[in-house]
């Protein structure tokens, strides 16, 4: 049988057969090979387990055990440097060439003072309350080209920046924020459909009422008269004039601050907020108001 | 023997004609079981207080002062979200360092669109554990190839030497070889873009 014969006959054996498919296809034969257990003289023996040990009796170790001695990772004492990271506070930073970058975008007012809320709202900013985020630590990136007249208020900062902040003629204040109201600064418009009361803002645990209380770092609980002394003392330092607040034409806003116990800028703890019907429920009761003025 | 048989028979009154009622772990055996105390009237798990139902016909508990339009209410306005991107104002400087486009770039035979952020859409895009550098220039449009040109004709001249680049004429990028990013976006903000 000539080699045309058999493609002629392949061809019109092709043609009767059905159309190849999913229904009538399978494994080409000896492709797929089980595992077998061997029997026999030498087929079975340790059936390639090996002679004695952790090989045949199957007694994977655990990782780390070194058969008896003592083991490599025991070896060395303790050092527990890292003993409760994951429970300490987080401030994920965010720059002043940020800040600067989103006021020129007009993603920031800044006619309006500043805080998490508005950071936030730019929708630049991630922020995760329940992942231990306690707020913004303002960085000194960029801070040379910063020029901007603004009244922020952060949760972290450092000297260097609120030089730069100072210098423009700016106020900065660090403020503290339990993690239930931060919930509320980072979706307010989520909390207010809610229908429930603004709660008072808490106090700071003990271990930073010493920042916040601090004049030199501009902490919501220092004395005024000691901030303004401060606000002196670092122009100094840094060697630069500093812009008179009283003559300025944004002299109101930038004397706007918070209440220690208020969350939002101009709402009162206590005040239910409907979108709605845009009304404002204030409470009348003397029980209630004594509550939420302490 | 006797006191044991006694208990025994003491235990067992209780139960008499009660076997169907007794609850699995029901630690008061021997208390009186009803039908009103056994069945349990809650069919929701409520995960939040506040998503429980309302409590009806409740007497109001505190006074509130109801204030319509309050002066207040701009400071409510202010906390609401964007409903969408702000739009750029023109300012006399943009110290960041961001610059706004230009209406001539309009005239260019090519064009690269800025993303909806109002940011240049160039980017470094790594790979092989940050051994491979690629600089991607999207949203590019008009007469591609001509740009293409232009940008390796900039690098040579930059960088004093031979700059690979691809162009994907369907996903309209251009890939440069090699961390240009920052050379890339000066060229497309002098050229207005």
């Amino acid at each position: 049988m000539g080699s045309r014969q058999i493609t002629e006959k392949s061809l019109v054996m092709l043609r009767s057969l059905p159309r190849l498919s999913l229904a009538n296809i399978r494994d080409n034969p000896g492709s797929k090979h089980y595992p077998k257990r061997g029997r026999g003289q030498h087929s079975g023996d340790k059936h390639g387990a090996g002679n004695k040990g952790s090989g045949q009796r199957q007694n994977y170790m655990r990782l780390g055990y070194e058969t008896g001695n003592n083991p490599f990772y025991l070896r060395m004492p303790h050092e527990p440097y890292y003993r409760g990271h994951h429970h300490r506070r987080e401030y994920p930073p965010i720059s002043l060439l940020e800040i600067q970058k989103l006021i020129d975008t007009n993603r920031i007012d800044i006619t309006k003072p500043i805080d998490i809320a508005s950071i936030v709202k730019s929708g630049l900013y991630r922020f995760f309350p329940d992942q231990k985020h306690f707020g913004i630590n303002l960085t000194d990136e960029g801070v040379d080209l910063f020029a901007t007249k603004i009244n922020i208020e952060v949760q972290w900062a450092s000297e260097l920046v609120i030089a730069a902040i100072e210098k423009n003629g700016g106020v900065i204040t660090t403020a503290y924020y339990d993690p239930h109201s931060l919930f509320l600064l980072k979706n307010p418009k989520k909390f207010f459909e809610t229908g429930q009361a603004i709660p008072r803002r808490m106090i700071p645990p003990p271990d930073v009422i010493e920042y916040y209380t601090s004049a030199e770092k501009r902490g919501y609980l220092a004395d005024p008269e000691k901030i303004s002394q401060e606000r002196l003392r670092l122009s100094q330092k840094y060697g630069y004039e500093l812009p008179k607040l009283e003559t300025d034409q944004y002299f109101n806003m930038l004397c706007e601050r918070k209440d220690p116990r208020q969350i939002f800028y101009g709402l009162e703890p206590g005040w239910v907020v409907n979108l709605k019907d845009k009304c404002i429920l204030k409470p009348r009761d003397e029980e209630l108001l004594q509550f939420y003025a302490s | 023997m006797a006191t044991v048989w006694r208990s025994q028979r003491a235990f067992a009154r209780f139960f008499v004609g009660k076997t169907a009622r007794i609850l699995n772990n029901a630690s008061d055996l021997g208390a009186k079981l009803t039908t009103a105390s056994i069945s349990v009237s809650s069919k929701q798990n409520y995960s939040n207080y506040a998503h429980s139902p309302f409590v009806k016909n409740i007497k109001e508990q505190y006074e509130f002062e109801i204030v319509k339009n309050p002066p207040e209410w701009a400071y409510v306005e202010r906390l609401m979200p964007f409903e969408t991107i702000p739009n750029v104002t023109p300012k006399a400087a943009y110290p960041s360092g961001w610059i706004p486009p230009k209406e001539e770039a309009r005239n260019l035979p090519y064009f690269i669109a800025r993303t909806r952020n109002h940011q240049l859409p160039i980017y470094l895009d790594l790979s092989y554990r940050g051994m491979r550098k690629i600089s991607m220039i999207k949203k590019i449009d008009g007469d591609i190839w001509l740009l293409n040109d232009l940008i390796k004709e900039h690098l040579k001249k930059t960088q004093n030497r031979y700059v690979e680049t691809r162009v994907h004429e369907l996903g309209r990028f251009i890939e440069v070889k090699g961390d240009f990013v920052t050379t890339l976006c000066n060229w497309a903000y002098a050229q207005g873009f």
